[in-house]
């Protein structure tokens, strides 16, 4: 029993969602069933006035469509061109009904549940922040096929449908309203009043087209929506491209039109590496969420935090924590490093409010929250303290001795330290079982992923109250083995420092960041190397290759650069030469120098990107084999959330899975002959090409759509769990700076 | 008293002089980040208290109870109440003593206190008659109506009246406060060249102390600018002024004739103070180790014309409750609000005949001697954030207790209306 009817004495017939058992409610093939059964009975009763549908889950109204039912029927088009088909057909009863509808939404509001509200005659939302609609489907490498293509266009228009289609944004109330996606806002508790006044409004009577949804016009949105996606995905993307398609046929022709073209574009795209590959990711987004946590350990309750240091890393993750609601200690010797620190914050959070993300008491309650102290004060009454000083061991030792006589003795120690063991910065303490690594991205705000590293010594408690936190503030984690880079940098680092051996061979810096670009990364390795730091990346590449047994080859290319002073961003020049606040970014001429003419025996692209590519995989192997991480998902999970690795492609893993082992090996082999040793495939590499097998295809390492991650045990709160935009900002936080998702309290009408 | 009240830690803002550094902050932000900062540097679960107290004259137009705003902004919980107090000059001090009074009466044993004051953010306004007519063209419907009531204004309605020169004014006895220490200075004999040397000492221990004044200070971060900035120092002290300098100054009060310049008064100037009161209870739950103990106290009031003279009247009343006379202090706190004014407080300590007259004693007060009065500076190197001194007062006192290892301390100061207030401390 998912749906619950309810009559009321003035005729109105409430049907309320609440699916058993879960926090959600979805569409699965049962569930719409149920509502065709309850169309069947509307339809032969009299004396009924209107129809109201609701739901009463506290931050959910109908989250979108089962995808475990995509992901097991991926290859079964039947199947899946059948439950396309019950969806159109029972929301298109739903229309048809005599009697008028309305869908009275609270909570998110996502895909097919936004379809069926579309169905309706009218539709009211509530103002709660919980409240959120959306079309997400092109994100996951399809399109709205329950007829959301074909109504939302003839609602709203053209343009505005696929404002929200292409990006599968998330809006608020208001913003519906003023889209006209909705036609009332009100206050949760009035939500039935409200929908009762839609009722009394009788059946809708459709609007005519505006000019912008008729062809010609038509033809030209739909030209510019194109050229904009392309500009914006690089064409690695076919769902938008279906999706603007069929938007544009759809508008003006009768709903059975665009349905059919809805089908057919959805059971083509669904059949794409893209869409699978996409779908594997969100599984992965869930199943990092619900990391298991030891159930014989009672992790700490973090209530206060301390974040020592308030350079460009501590500042960023002050800033997030308190967004969270946490009290932070912001703690630097320096009084003026605390006033770019807190600087730096301000602005984060001014921008936030820009976007109203936060209002402005919200922010300045946020701030607030930060409390900068310069002096040593006693730490006792803090939970987790997060150093994020420089990365020098002797310093970091130094700050933990001295925090280990200032804190209370369950204080959880967690360092930021991206490239120092974490094992040699607790080797100095009393009890170095308290210390672990708690490594955000740069910058905070945006970049999902945490990976909480585990030292040889670290308690299971100190791992679990970091890996608690880190999914109480809205991260994303991984768990890795306290090694040389970790899981993320160790992988990039090889590739990064490939990109610069490229270019000292002469091939220009542009060159090799439109291979790496058109391969679907967000941004080249030369880029990144400036954005990073020229001097921080050969720093991290020194010590990768001091401490890994096979070594990193650098050659002296970055050290030359350093000695020029050109760090990257921060010092205007590096690769490219960065004009600042509105100049555009061009290769800097006088890098000229550092590389060699280009040789007649010039590498071609291909050899280029699997130069690049390959030393990656080859990597992860290693990674695999001295289990930094338990499972190549994640390697995936973390090289798409930490670095932004092209998410249709499912990660580095994924990806060599679909080149195969055989080929990869063969390819690495010529490398190693043709180029240098260091490409030579490491054992476990050639081990899966002998026996033919792929990283996902390991006894037990299958990748699972199924039980362990089933799309309707979503945690509450979490009923947006989509993957997020393309391009750019597919790996990162929905810009939220920190917005707590809706707390559990807020909702007066909790169950 | 009843019950004894310790003041266990405290910490201010550095005091700047309006329109500098601090201009950017409002009282509420002075007073946040001080109460921040004491529950910072003291890792007191702001749970634990049990009401907040702050002093603040001229409150923030947006913040009508500014006790509470500054004590939701500093993270106390929103269960624990908070309230404003005001004694113009002596609000700090009152926050102090409201607390002792509630510990005496066993009405909680942990207070966060203080005392804020953004001088740079007294607001400017409106008089009565264009406020009138600001009314009428608001209930103004239509556009002719609008019109009608836009036509009766007249430019001089749009001058300001500053805020600021209207709460330094005494509106029973008509004089401003500047007006009230030349009165002083002409009738107990204070010259200029007296007032402008006592000026000068100021400066020069406050740049003395400057060490010592850091170690009740926590740095600010004003919030708004375009480039991060960090105010750690207080910026009213000149250590490099000289008595020519001093006597170059003309008098502000009165053109002629007159003695008081804007060298020999208090600075005007923005800050915020920060304490924690508790009872003997609270210091136990807490585990914290007092700065020292409020003994006694009393307010006493005293001709407004004539309020710089409020200390004498208060030091005398607190000798009347507690037997503590001048001579057991072993350090002295006057507020600074003009030279002129403490250097009367001190001739009319030392007059039998004023003691008899005014005070109903039977000879002179006592001697305040210049080598334990003020030692780290005053008001005048240091300013007057009136809402806060009280609090700073007290909080110098105890830290120099402290250092010296002495034992009592006086702490005094006058209000505009005509008041004086004295505190009695004890060092811990």
């Amino acid at each position: 029993m998912n749906i619950t009817r309810t009559p009321s004495a003035d005729g109105t017939v409430i049907l309320t969602f609440d699916r058993a058992g879960s926090a959600a409610n979805i569409f699965d093939r049962a569930t719409l069933e149920e509502l065709d059964a309850h169309f069947t009975a509307l339809e032969n009763e009299s004396g009924l006035r209107g129809l109201i549908l609701a739901s009463a889950k506290p931050k959910i109204f109908i989250a979108g469509a089962d995808l475990n039912t995509l992901a097991q029927h991926a290859d079964d088009s039947a199947a899946l061109g059948e439950i396309v088909d019950l969806g159109h057909r029972v929301f298109t009863r739903l229309g048809r009904l005599p009697i008028p509808s309305v869908a009275a939404i609270h909570g998110a509001c996502l895909g097919g549940g936004l379809e069926l509200a579309l169905a309706c005659d009218w539709r009211v939302a509530s103002t709660d922040k919980a409240t959120k609609l959306g079309l997400p489907e092109t994100q996951l490498g399809i399109l709205p096929a329950w007829g959301g293509s074909t109504r939302l266009p003839k609602l709203i228009g053209l343009p505005q449908a696929l404002g929200l289609i292409l990006t599968g944004r998330q809006i608020a109330g208001a913003q519906a309203l003023k889209l006209g996606v909705v036609d009332e806002v009100a206050h949760a508790e009035y939500l039935p009043d409200a929908a009762r006044r839609l009722v009394a409004r009788g059946k809708r009577r459709a609007a005519r087209p505006s000019w912008l949804s008729r062809a010609p016009l038509s033809a030209l949105v739909a030209r510019r929506a194109r050229r904009e996606t392309l500009a914006k995905t690089g064409g690695h993307y076919p769902a938008p491209l279906r999706a603007i398609e069929v938007c544009m046929r759809a508008v003006g022709g009768p709903l059975e039109h665009g349905f059919a073209l809805e089908k057919a574009a959805f059971l083509e795209l669904v059949r794409s590496p893209e869409c699978r590959n996409l779908v594997a990711v969100f599984f992965l987004q869930d199943r990092a969420k619900k990391l298991p946590s030891d159930p014989g350990i009672s992790p700490m309750a973090v209530k206060r935090v301390a974040v020592i240091g308030a350079g460009t890393m501590g500042a960023g993750i002050a800033q997030w924590v308190s967004a969270r609601g946490y009290p932070v200690r912001l703690k630097d010797v320096n009084p003026e490093a605390l006033a770019r620190g807190l600087h730096a914050i301000e602005q984060v959070y001014a921008d936030a409010v820009k976007r109203r993300v936060f209002t402005l008491p919200e922010a300045t309650a946020g701030l607030d929250r930060i409390v900068p102290i310069h002096t040593d004060v006693p730490l006792t009454g803090v939970d987790l303290v997060i150093e994020a000083a420089i990365e020098k061991l002797e310093l970091k030792q130094q700050v933990f001795r001295e925090l280990e006589a200032r804190v209370g003795p369950d204080t959880i120690l967690a360092t930021n330290t991206s490239a120092l063991s974490i094992d040699a910065i607790a080797a100095e303490l009393a009890r170095p079982e308290r210390v672990v690594g708690l490594h955000f991205f740069n910058p905070v705000h945006r970049m999902q992923l945490v990976e909480i590293v585990r030292g040889p010594r670290t308690s299971a408690r100190a791992l679990d109250t970091a890996l608690q936190f880190a999914k109480a503030i809205g991260k994303l984690p991984v768990i890795a083995k306290d090694s040389p880079g970790f899981l993320v940098n160790r992988i990039l680092l090889p590739y990064l420092v490939e990109a610069v051996g490229l270019f000292s061979e002469g091939v220009p810096a542009a060159a090799v960041d439109r291979l790496m670009l058109d391969f679907g990364m967000p941004m080249g390795p030369l880029r990144l190397c400036d954005e990073v730091g020229i001097d921080v990346a050969q720093d991290v590449a020194k010590d990768l290759g001091r401490r890994l047994p096979d070594g990193v080859p650098i050659n002296d290319t970055l050290e030359k650069m350093i000695a020029h002073s050109w760090l990257g961003r921060k010092s205007g020049r590096g690769f490219y030469v960065h004009p600042g606040r509105g100049g555009r970014e061009a290769p800097n001429p006088e890098t000229r120098f550092l590389q060699r003419a280009r040789e007649r025996r010039t590498p071609t692209a291909a050899a280029q990107l699997d130069r690049m590519v390959l030393i990656m995989i080859n990597e992860a192997a290693r990674v695999l084999d001295e289990r930094v991480v338990d499972a190549p998902e994640d390697v995936d999970f973390g090289m798409i959330m930490g670095t932004g690795w092209a998410p249709f492609r499912g990660g580095p893993l994924r990806h060599a899975d679909t080149l195969g082992a055989a080929e990869i090996v063969r390819r690495l082999d010529g490398l190693a002959r043709d180029v240098a040793p260091h490409f030579a495939p490491c054992d476990r590499m050639r081990k899966m090409a002998r026996d033919g097998r792929g990283f996902y295809s390991e006894p037990g390492t299958k990748p699972d759509a199924g039980s362990s991650s089933r799309r309707d045990d979503i945690p509450p709160g979490n009923g947006s769990a989509v993957l997020q935009p393309g391009s750019l900002a597919r790996t990162e936080a929905p810009d939220d700076s920190g917005r707590a998702a809706p707390i559990e309290h807020a909702h007066p009408r909790s169950p | 008293m009843k019950e004894a009240a310790y003041i266990v830690a405290g910490v201010r803002t550095p005091f700047c002089k309006m329109g500098t550094a601090l201009a950017g902050a409002d009282a509420i932000d002075l007073g946040r980040a001080a109460a921040a900062a004491v529950l910072a540097r003291t890792g007191l679960d702001p749970a634990e208290i049990d009401e907040v107290i702050f002093g603040c004259v001229g409150q923030p137009i947006d913040a009508a109870n500014a006790g509470r705003v500054i004590a939701l902004r500093a993270g106390v919980p929103e269960r624990v109440a908070a309230m404003t107090v005001q004694r113009n000059c002596a609000s700090g001090f009152e926050a102090i003593t409201q607390a002792a009074e509630k510990i005496a009466a066993g009405r909680g044993d942990i207070f966060l206190v203080g005392g804020t004051e953004s001088m740079s953010r007294y607001p400017l306004l409106y008089g009565d008659r264009a406020a009138k007519k600001f009314g009428e063209l608001a209930k103004a419907r239509t556009a002719g109506q609008q019109l009608a009531a836009l036509l009766r204004f007249r430019p001089g309605d749009f001058a300001p009246r500053v805020s600021l020169q209207l709460g330094l004014a005494d509106p029973v006895c008509g004089c401003n406060m500047g007006q009230t220490a030349e009165t002083l200075a002409r009738e107990w004999r204070i010259t200029r060249d007296a007032q402008d040397q006592f000026a000068l000492r100021s400066h020069q221990r406050a740049a003395a102390a400057k060490p010592r004044l850091a170690e009740e200070t926590t740095p600010v971060y004003p919030r708004g600018g375009g480039a991060p900035v960090s105010v750690t120092e207080d910026n009213g002290v000149r250590a490099n002024q000289s008595l020519d300098a001093l006597a170059k100054l003309r008098p502000v009060f009165e053109k002629r004739g007159g003695t008081v310049t804007a060298g020999n008064a208090s600075q005007i100037t923005d800050g915020a103070v920060a304490l924690l009161v508790m009872s003997e209870g609270g210091l136990k739950r807490t585990g914290l180790a007092p700065l020292g103990r409020l003994v006694d106290y009393a307010y006493a009031g005293c001709e407004p014309a004539r309020m710089g003279l409020g200390p004498v009247y208060a030091i005398a009343r607190a000798e009347q409750r507690s037997g503590l006379g001048l001579k057991d202090a072993e350090l002295i706190e006057i507020n600074e609000a003009f030279a002129a004014q403490v250097l009367a407080c001190r001739a009319a300590g030392e007059s039998a005949d004023f003691g008899r007259r005014q005070l109903g004693r039977a000879g002179a007060l006592g001697e305040i001697p210049h080598e334990i009065l003020n030692v780290n500076g005053g008001a005048v190197a240091l300013g007057h954030p009136v809402g806060a001194t009280g609090a700073r007062l007290v909080l110098t006192a105890l830290k120099e207790l402290q250092r010296r290892r002495a034992r009592r301390a006086l702490v005094s100061l006058c209000v505009g209306g005509g008041q004086g207030g004295a505190l009695w401390l004890e060092a811990a």
